[in-house]
Order: structure tokens, then C-alpha cells, then sequence
């Protein structure tokens, strides 16, 4: 909203400086986004008109202009292109001065130039300097620029959507007179006796009308507006058009209502009717443009068609131009939702539209009509002559009470009752006290306050939350399970971090094609799609953290950063059976390798997995196991479930190379997804102190040769069923593949301990349970041993 | 084998000439051996004062400790003198380049996102907040009905959003829903922080993105007054951004609370004068209110026994004041080169 200081003035004596203004302005929620000085220091300037063009001879930079600024025509070079002729444009004529600089009559290439014309940025009226500031049509030759744009100071603020009443002058004048204790002068007009007209307007749709003023004025000339109320809008940041527009515009800009004015005989049958469109109906609009409307939309229509779009835009055919006589004013009151959902589908916001939106009080319509007619009777010469005011149900506002204890115990002050009344009636509430307690009504602007909070709100933003005292909620804190599952969150980042992984975060939204394939075999199939995406590649929910991974992966490849090594702790997207989504934790691991070949990628490979393994270490009491597995877009030979008690919690394996291709992504990648909650199962890892062993243990390391795709885990099986009590802990020490063992064999190294409670154990005795080992893994397996 | 007086003497000049010439510390030890040791020259001379007469073994013994007392002191003293010799030129024999070093050891650098969180989390944990999560896939009942916002809804305009599962769903468009969430299942008082990610259908920009992240507090309980609002916002900024910053709290509004304010700290760049990163000296880094009594009510908690007070922020637009990243983008891009400052 642009708020004109001079035009401010008009209903509120501000004697503080505009710094200052803006301040209390933002401070009581009503925020000054800038404030733009309009300070014109020119003489001399006045407005011409475009006659004709030609070029200079012998210049391809500049061209001739001829110019009028009344009865004779002058010839000026200029530098800026953006001319045609009619334009009417700002025109610095011989002996005119722009701040410090004098203009004068100058020849180019032998041509004189009779001063000169003007750009925005040359009169400090913009920013502008790309070419001449073409001005509107409204304005007249010959007249003096300074009455155009007057010396002014132009306020940006931005009003909250609760706050209509304030998108206009005398809004903003009267919470000038709130902050700074002002009366503020209401702008009133004479109210002639106009006979009642019931017949003029008929409501078909009430559900989408609350009120409906209407007013007939005759016998008007349509011309410009003089040029004070064109410098007033210019400075609200709306071009001039004719006085009847303008004037519907300018009761819009100081009081709030908006306003339309028809050419009354292009109604037909001289009423108007006030329904849903016709669904498919067609309107010719304002702004040139044919709208199709639907049933839901609101229209105000003639007895035959839509003669405008309700709330929104007005009709071309029944806009008052040249030569119209006799204008309907309308100022009605629209439902906000209608107006809403009709301006969405239609994809235009006007500055009607905007407060209609909001919900405006049906009491601004009738003081609006009343002012505008008075503005027509003076500025146009038209008389009222008929009136109409559907109004089925009157505004009632109920009062509100409120306690002095409430305000002090919702904003933690003490605001003294007079002062709390005194800060109401500035705004505009009627207030009757009575021991300790506030009955506040409501001005009949203001539909936003209806319960005491708010009138605690009104209290508290002009008192100045700045005079609140700064305290902390007292000692009742709840006593709960604080953060358990956040400690897990920062073990797990930890110890990726110190394994070289850094962190990635990633969209929740992926393209339901690609990689969106990669996952954990328990992740359902199909995806929870977006029903309004905004991009194709935005058009699903993830189930996997993994395709985002990867498409990091790949983009820093291409950035030049092959290599990367990333994770991410977040959410998956699971559709389920039912509408509901489930949306459990998970962790995710991808790292790029990007040459070498397999052996660096299994190294990777085993690395991820001690990973993986060491993450959950730090987090549960439990062990991680590996069962060999298939996994969509996992290599189908390298990848593995990760269990938990036997159940699979994730994935872990190398990345297909299919999946790479489609993401062109050079290389090889290993990767794991876990389901993160399930990663900490058996509970936080607390330490329990076993009893040391009494008597010394036998360790011995078994290697064993085995051919084709035997599982470790499986030799593992046997070896603990064969080991015996006296067993007590088998780890894999290696692997090992080469040409020395021929193809597809591999020789894989244990360690075993062995450890009794009551006794040292022999050698002999050992020895007997790893020859039973021994057997037994030849037997099963046909394993060589190398010992 | 005999000893005379001569061989004594002739032992001793020969042990000071070499003691006086031995070129460093293991010549030395050598010579002490040689000497001194269970096979030395002196040692043997001592052992055969066996067969000195007796009238004269006496003197011969005195002579023989007297010599072993002297070429002990003449060891130590020249080891003395090679040590310091050898202690002179150490900086020269044993010299190593001091500036080449070596990367530090590389790690993985954690997220900013997660680093502000981390930071959010510790202000908050210290005035005994507790952290509450909600789901992202949300209905329209908990995301925007409750908060006051019905259908068409002006305050809809500015969270345009996602809706999945045949429109039954949305994509929270803020924290706020967890607040309703948390009062449901929770008899206060309540103290929590529900951070996450919301979605938006907002046009991508250096400031803009369909999806970023916010965190929501609420408080509820007997009493609550703004004051303590605005206590804990003070406390929150200054502990995040310095103590030496300015607050400033503006009237605002929104559907959930009433009264409803902005914060604001002074910009950290130009202190408060105004610049280019800022909006006339300060930074906007808070929504908040006193919880809407229909809002409670919604939440099952009774108006009339509690209040309470809410504020959300931006975790990324916290994140990018704080660690001064200039592009929202870079987020959830996940370039390396960005991650790596962190």
C-alpha cells in the first residue's frame, strides 16, 4: 500500500518527522517497507505533447522531436527512443531549471534544440533513466509538472490480511491518531435527498452479496480529473483516467470501498442484476481481455449479460468514456471466499479484488457512494438522481469485554485501565468502564476483533511491545525422556563424519521414474505422488533416501568433484494399504568410486559395511549381521540385507550399474539404507562390565580355501555349532583372491578364541575341536585348510 | 702375569692420549671398555696385584686406584665436553622443514543445516525444551483448520500447497501443525521445539525453495504471559547471534495467535545503521504469538485454565544469517565444495 504523506495530512496533523512515523508504523505491526522522497527540485518543466518524429540528420544516436506545450510547436533532440507521437511526456523548456542546472536552447548538428525532455531519474520522480518518462493521458500540455508530482513523501507499507480497513489514507490517519494521540478529520460529504429506487438493482445471489449500494448520477461531463486528485494517485501508484474513474479510485484510495462506475444507458433495461454467471459465460473485460466465467463466480449484470466480474473488474462495454452522461455508482460489499476462489481461477488480483478478499465491512459501501456522488457533483457537474441499498442483514458488532487481570496476565504488564481505554477510543472503540472491567465495541470499519485477545493485541501494539518486560516462563518445566532419539541422531553422525562421509540433505520430492527404483527390498513398491507437482523431476515422494544420494553423487562428478562420499539421517514416504503414509527414519550411505575398477569398489564395498557394522555398534546392544540378498537397483552378486535379530532393517551393497548409467554417473558406487530406528534396537548402548577371565584362553587362526558363492556367515554356522562351549568368539580376519588359488576359489581367515571358565585349556584339548572344525568344513563346504 | 710401576705409567699416558683425542661419544664408551671394562688394560693390571711382592703391593695398589680414579674423571669430563660440542650443532645435523605440513586428517563435515539445528536444540534443551516431531504428509484439519485457517483463507495465498493421495493429504506447509499434534496427546505444561522440513509450491529463488525448514516452539501452562515470549525470544537471539545484539519486537499477525508478533535482531553487519543485507538495521528471524484460545481449544487444552505462546522460524534463513550463505539453493544441493565449510 503507497501512502501519500501530503495526502495524509489531509485528515491527521503529523508534526513528527517520517523517520520517525515509519517507525511507531512498523513497531505496531503496520511495517514501512520504504519511504520514497518525491522531491521535485525543477522549475520549468512542463507537460508536452508528442506532435511528430524525425530523425537528425547526420546522428544515429538522436532524433528530432516536435513538441506542444500549448498553442505553438517546438522542436527538441532527444536521445531516447521510447517516444510516439501522442505521447504526452515531461518537457524542460529554454530558461527551466532540473535541481542545480540550467536549460537552455543547444544545437546538435547544426539543429537547435528548444530544451530539452525528461527522463524518471533527471526529475527525481523514479528510477528510470532508460528513456523519457511518458506520462498518462490525463495529463495536459502546458501545465506545470510540479502540479503533476508535488513535493511528497510516498510511505510503502505492507498491511497484514486481517487489517482491510487499513488499505486506505484514512486507515493509516487514524492509527497515526492511535500512535500519536491526533484526532483525525474525517472526510464528509452533503447528502442530498435522492429518491429510492428499489427497482434499480435486484440480488439473485444474496449468499454472495452482502450489500449492495447504488447510486444514479446524470448530467455528467466526463474529463479529465483536475490535477491535485491526478497527483494523489500517481502517488498511490494508480494512473489517472477520467474524473469519474478517477473519482471511484480516489474514494477508493482514502476510505477503502471499492468502487465501480457504469455508463448507465449501455445497461440494459437500465438495471442491474446481481447473480452466479452462467457457467461458460463470456465478459469482455476492462483491461481489453474476454474472461469465461463459471457458476461460481459473482457478476453484476445487466438484464441481459455480465457487465462485470463482482469484486474483481468491470465490463468494457458498459465502462463510463467520452461522452457518457449518466453513470451508475456501485459500491457493494462481496462475500471474500467468492472473490478469492474467482480471482484464483482467473489468475487476476486487482486492487479491488485484494480488499474484497479480506472481508471489508458493509459499512464503508453507503459513506463511499455519498462521497463519490459529491466528488462527481463537484468535479463533473452530475446531479444524483435515484438510490438503491440492498441490505438484508445489518452489521452487528458485540461488544467485548475484557479485565484489566486478563491484559496484564496475557502481555505480562500492567497497563493502567485509563490508559488501556484511552489507546481503544484512539482507535476507534466505544468504551464503557465499569470496576476493573473494558467493554469495547468494535468501530463498524473493523470486523477482525471479536474476542478479548484481540483487544488485548490493539492494546499491546500501540502501548509498544518495546514497554513489555523481558521475563522467562516460570519453573513447572515438564519433566520427560529428553532427546534419546537425538542422541542416537549425533552418535551416528559422528562416527559417518569421522569415517569420512560427509553430510548431504536432499529434496523429499523425486521424479517417480529415473532411480526411484533403489531401495530396501521392505520398502513398498510404488510411490506416493504428488497430485499438483511443479516439475516432473518433482513429481513423487521419496521411499529411498538413495536416488537423491546418488544424484549428488553425480552432480558433484560433474562439478568436478569425483569421489564424494555422502549421507543423510531423514525421512522416507511409504504408502500404505490405506491413505495413510508412513514415514519412517532412515539412514543412508552412497559413496562414488570413481576408477579402479571392482577390487576398489569391494574394497569400498567392505568398508561400508564395517561402517554400517560400527554405527550400530555405537548405538545398540545388538550385533549386526549380513544375509547375501537382492535388492532393486543393487548389483545383483554385491549386495546384502542387513538383519536385525534376523529380520532385514537395510540394504547394503554395490549400486547397479545400470542405475549409474541412468544417472551418468561415471565409475562405480557402493551404498546402504537403513532403517534408522530399528538401527538402535535392543536399546541405548549402556556398557555392562563382564568378570575377567581367571584363566588364560587359546587363540588359533583358521584359514580355509572354499570355491564358488559360498557365505562366510554360513562357515561362521558351522564352525560355532562344531566349536563347542569352549568357543567363544569367531571374527573374519581376511579374504583373499588370486591367481595362486585358481579361479573362483578364495581363502578366508578366522580367529578363534577359546576360553574356559574353571580351567587353563591344553593345547591337546584345542586341538581336538579344530580338527572337528576342520572336518566338519571339508565335509560341508569341500573347504581346504591351510593352517 | 706380573705388574710393575712402569706398566702402570705406561697405561696412563697412553689412556689420557687417547681419552684427549676420542672423537665422539661411542669412540669414548669404546675406550672406557677397552679400559675399564672386565677385559680392560687397567682392570687386568688391577687383577695382577696378586703377584706383586707383598712389601710393595701396598703403593702399587694405591698407585693402580689412584689411576683408575683419574681416568673416570677424564671420561666424564671429555663425554662432558663432546656432549655440549654435539648439542652446538644439532639444529644443523638434525634440520627439518617445519612449514611443509601435511592436510589435517580428513573427516566428513556435518550439514549446515544439521550445525544450526544442533545450536537451535542447545539454546532450547537449556531452558528445558523438549523436541517434538510430526509427520510431513499432514491432513488439512491438523495443517491449516485448526490454526484458525479455513478453506480460502487469505493467509492460504502465502502457502500454496502440495496435496498427494487424491487430494486427501497435504505436504505440511509449516511447523504449526505439530503443535496441535503435541497439545493432543499431552497434558501440559508443554515446552517443546518440532523442528522439520515444510513444502511449499513457491517459484525457486536465491531466497525461495519448494522445500525448506523451520522449527516451531510452544509453550503452554498456567500463566504464560507475552513477557515471557519475549524473554525467551531475547534469550534464543542473543545466545544464537551475540549477546551484544539488539531484539525488537513488532506487532504482526497471524490466523494462531493472538496477539501476534514479529522479531527482528540488529544486523550483525552494520550494527543496526542499515546496508544491503538487511531491512533498515534489522534481520526478521521470528513469527510468534500468544496461542489463539480457539487454537488451544482445538488442541484439547482448556482456554480458561492455560495460555501459551508459539513462534516459528526459518532453520535455512537462521543458517544463512548465522553462517552467511547468500543462495538457499545451495541446501539441498549437496555440492562437496559447499558441505566442506561446515
Amino acid at each position: 500500500m503507497l501512502i501519500s504523506l501530503n495526502w495524509l495530512k489531509d485528515y491527521v496533523d503529523v508534526q513528527v518527522d517520517v523517520t520517525t512515523l515509519a517507525e511507531r508504523l512498523t513497531l505496531a505491526g503496520n511495517e514501512v517497507n520504504r519511504i520514497h522522497e518525491q522531491d521535485v527540485d525543477f522549475e520549468g518543466v512542463v507537460v508536452a505533447e508528442i506532435k511528430g518524429l524525425r530523425p537528425l540528420p547526420g546522428s544515429t544516436k538522436n532524433q528530432i522531436a516536435s513538441v506542444s506545450a500549448g498553442p505553438t510547436v517546438a522542436d527538441v533532440v532527444t536521445g531516447a527512443w521510447n517516444l510516439a507521437v501522442g505521447d504526452r511526456v515531461p518537457y524542460a523548456v529554454p530558461g527551466s531549471r532540473l535541481n542545480d542546472r540550467r536549460i537552455e536552447t543547444k544545437s546538435f548538428l547544426g539543429v537547435p534544440s528548444a530544451g530539452m525532455l525528461c527522463s524518471a531519474v533527471e526529475l527525481g520522480l523514479g528510477e528510470d533513466a532508460a528513456g523519457i518518462l511518458i506520462l498518462d493521458q490525463g495529463a495536459t500540455p502546458g501545465e506545470d509538472l510540479r502540479r503533476l508530482y508535488p513535493r511528497d513523501t510516498i510511505l510503502e507499507l505492507e498491511i497484514k490480511s486481517n487489517r482491510p480497513d487499513l488499505l486506505c489514507h484514512l486507515g493509516i490517519a487514524r492509527e497515526v491518531g492511535a500512535l500519536f494521540n491526533l484526532s483525525v478529520k474525517e472526510p464528509t460529504s452533503s447528502k442530498p435527498r435522492v429518491a429510492d429506487a428499489r427497482d434499480l438493482v435486484r440480488i439473485d445471489a444474496p449468499d454472495g452479496c452482502r450489500r449492495f449500494v447504488g447510486r444514479l448520477v446524470t448530467g455528467v461531463t466526463v474529463a479529465p480529473s483536475p490535477p491535485w486528485m491526478q497527483a494523489r494517485l500517481r502517488a498511490a501508484g494508480v494512473r489517472p483516467i477520467s474524473n469519474v474513474v478517477d473519482i471511484t479510485n480516489y474514494v477508493m484510495l482514502e476510505a477503502g470501498q471499492p468502487m465501480h462506475a457504469f455508463d448507465y444507458l449501455r445497461l440494459k433495461d437500465g438495471r442491474v442484476v446481481v447473480r452466479r454467471a452462467r457457467e461458460g459465460e463470456e465478459i469482455a473485460c476492462l483491461d481489453g481481455k474476454a474472461r469465461r466465467l463459471t457458476s461460481h463466480d459473482m457478476v453484476v449484470a445487466d438484464a441481459e449479460r455480465a457487465q462485470g466480474v463482482a469484486g474483481i473488474i468491470g465490463g468494457a462495454d458498459s465502462a463510463v468514456q467520452k461522452g457518457t452522461t449518466e453513470v451508475f455508482l456501485e459500491a457493494a460489499t462481496w462475500e471474500p471466499r467468492s472473490i478469492r476462489r474467482t480471482a484464483r481461477t482467473l489468475g487476476l488480483r486487482t486492487e479491488a479484488s485484494s480488499r474484497f478478499e479480506k472481508g471489508l465491512s458493509p459499512a464503508l459501501s453507503l459513506p463511499a457512494v455519498d462521497r463519490a456522488a459529491a466528488l462527481i457533483g463537484e468535479l463533473a457537474g452530475g446531479k444524483q438522481t435515484r438510490s438503491t441499498d440492498v441490505y438484508p442483514g445489518p452489521l452487528k458488532l458485540p461488544s467485548i469485554e475484557v479485565s484489566g487481570d486478563r491484559i496484564e496476565r496475557v502481555l505480562g504488564v500492567r497497563v493502567q485501565p485509563a490508559e488501556a481505554a484511552g489507546i481503544l477510543e484512539r482507535l476507534h472503540f466505544s468504551i464503557e468502564r465499569s470496576d476493573g472491567m473494558l467493554r469495547a465495541r468494535p468501530p463498524d470499519f473493523r470486523l477482525d476483533c471479536t474476542i478479548p485477545e484481540d483487544l488485548v493485541e490493539e492494546i499491546g501494539r500501540v502501548y509498544g511491545y518495546d514497554r513489555v518486560p523481558s521475563t522467562l516462563p516460570g519453573e513447572r518445566t515438564p519433566v520427560r525422556d529428553l532427546y534419546q532419539r537425538q542422541d542416537a541422531d549425533e552418535i551416528a553422525r559422528e562416527v559417518l563424519a569421522g569415517r569420512e562421509v560427509d553430510e548431504a540433505v536432499t529434496n523429499s520430492l523425486v521424479s517417480s521414474t529415473g532411480t526411484s527404483e533403489i531401495g530396501m527390498p521392505a520398502a513398498p513398491r510404488s510411490l506416493v505422488r504428488i497430485d499438483n507437482p511443479m516439475a516432473e523431476n518433482r513429481d513423487a515422494l521419496r521411499r529411498s533416501l538413495l536416488p537423491g544420494l546418488l544424484e549428488a553423487l553425480a552432480l558433484n562428478a560433474r562439478q568436478d568433484q569425483p569421489g564424494a562420499r555422502l549421507f543423510e539421517l531423514g525421512w522416507g514416504f511409504w504408502k500404505q494399504a490405506t491413505e495413510f503414509v508412513d514415514e519412517p527414519r532412515l539412514l543412508a550411505i552412497a559413496i562414488h568410486i570413481p576408477s579402479g575398477g571392482g577390487d576398489a569398489a569391494s574394497a569400498e564395498l567392505r568398508a561400508l559395511q564395517a561402517t554400517v557394522a560400527t554405527v550400530r555398534d555405537r548405538l545398540a546392544v545388538a550385533s549386526t549381521d549380513f544375509r547375501q540378498a537382492e535388492a532393486s537397483g543393487f548389483h545383483p552378486g554385491r549386495s546384502a540385507e542387513i538383519l536385525d535379530g534376523g529380520e532385514p532393517i537395510g540394504i547394503v551393497g554395490e549400486v547397479h550399474p545400470a542405475t549409474l548409467a541412468r544417472l551418468d554417473l561415471p565409475g562405480r558406487a557402493v551404498a546402504a539404507e537403513v532403517l534408522f530406528d530399528r538401527l538402535t534396537a535392543g536399546g541405548e548402548r549402556t556398557p555392562q562390565a563382564r568378570p575377567l577371565p581367571r584363566f588364560p584362553g587359546v587363540r588359533r587362526d583358521l584359514t580355509v580355501v572354499v570355491r564358488g558363492k559360498i557365505a562366510s556367515n554360513d562357515l561362521v554356522q558351522v564352525i560355532r555349532q562344531l566349536g563347542g562351549y569352549t568357543l567363544r568368539d569367531i571374527s573374519m580376519l581376511s579374504e583373499y583372491q588370486g591367481p595362486q588359488l585358481g579361479a573362483g576359489a578364495r581363502s578366508l581367515s578366522f580367529r578363534l578364541q577359546y576360553q574356559a571358565d574353571d580351567r587353563t585349556l591344553t593345547n591337546e584339548e584345542v586341538s581336538t575341536v579344530q580338527q572337528r572344525i576342520i572336518d566338519g568344513l571339508k565335509q560341508r563346504f569341500a573347504a581346504e585348510v591351510r593352517s | 702375569m706380573s705388574v710393575n710401576v712402569g706398566d702402570l705409567d705406561a697405561i696412563g699416558v697412553d689412556a689420557r692420549r687417547r681419552i684427549g683425542t676420542a672423537a665422539d661419544e661411542a669412540a669414548l664408551n669404546q675406550l672406557r671398555v677397552d679400559l675399564l671394562g672386565k677385559k680392560g688394560l687397567l682392570t687386568g693390571a688391577l687383577r695382577g696385584l696378586g703377584s706383586v711382592p707383598a712389601d710393595q703391593r701396598a703403593a702399587a695398589g694405591a698407585r693402580a686406584n689412584a689411576l683408575k680414579a683419574e681416568i673416570e674423571n677424564l671420561l666424564a669430563s671429555r663425554a662432558r665436553d663432546l656432549q655440549a660440542a654435539r648439542l652446538e650443532t644439532l639444529g644443523d645435523e638434525e634440520w627439518a622443514d617445519m612449514t611443509f605440513v601435511p592436510s589435517p586428517v580428513r573427516r566428513g563435515h556435518l550439514h549446515p543445516l544439521t550445525l544450526i539445528l544442533r545450536e537451535v536444540k542447545a539454546i532450547f534443551s537449556r531452558l528445558g525444551y523438549e523436541v517434538a516431531l510430526g509427520p510431513q504428509v499432514e491432513d488439512e484439519f491438523h495443517n491449516f483448520e485448526a490454526l484458525n485457517i479455513p478453506q480460502e483463507h487469505p493467509a492460504r495465498d502465502t502457502m500454496d500447497s502440495f496435496y498427494v493421495e487424491a487430494d486427501h493429504l497435504l505436504l505440511r506447509t509449516h511447523t504449526s501443525p505439530v503443535q496441535i499434534r503435541y497439545m493432543q496427546s499431552h497434558k501440559p505444561p508443554i515446552r517443546i521445539i518440532a523442528p522439520g522440513a515444510v513444502y511449499r509450491r513457491d517459484a525457486t529463488d536465491p531466497s525461495h525453495a519448494s522445500q525448506f525448514y523451520q522449527f516451531e516452539g510452544l509453550v503452554v501452562d498456567h500463566d504464560i504471559r507475552l513477557s515471557d515470549l519475549k524473554g525467551t525470544i531475547e534469550y534464543f537471539a542473543r545466545s544464537l547471534f551475540g549477546p551484544d545484539r539488539r531484539i525488537r519486537i513488532v506487532g504482526d499477525h497471524f490466523p494462531f495467535t493472538e496477539p501476534s508478533i514479529a522479531a527482528a535482531v540488529s544486523c550483525g553487519i552494520c550494527a543496526g545503521a542499515g546496508c544491503r543485507s538487511c531491512k533498515g538495521g534489522w534481520l526478521e528471524i521470528l513469527g510468534a504469538g500468544m496461542v489463539h484460545p480457539q487454537v488451544l481449544r482445538n488442541g484439547g487444552v482448556d482456554p480458561d485454565h492455560y495460555a501459551g505462546f508459539a513462534f516459528g522460524a526459518g532453520l535455512d534463513r537462521l543458517a544463512m544469517l548465522k553462517y552467511n550463505v547468500s543462495d538457499l539453493r545451495l541446501f539441498l544441493e549437496n555440492d562437496v565444495r559447499f558441505l566442506r565449510q561446515f
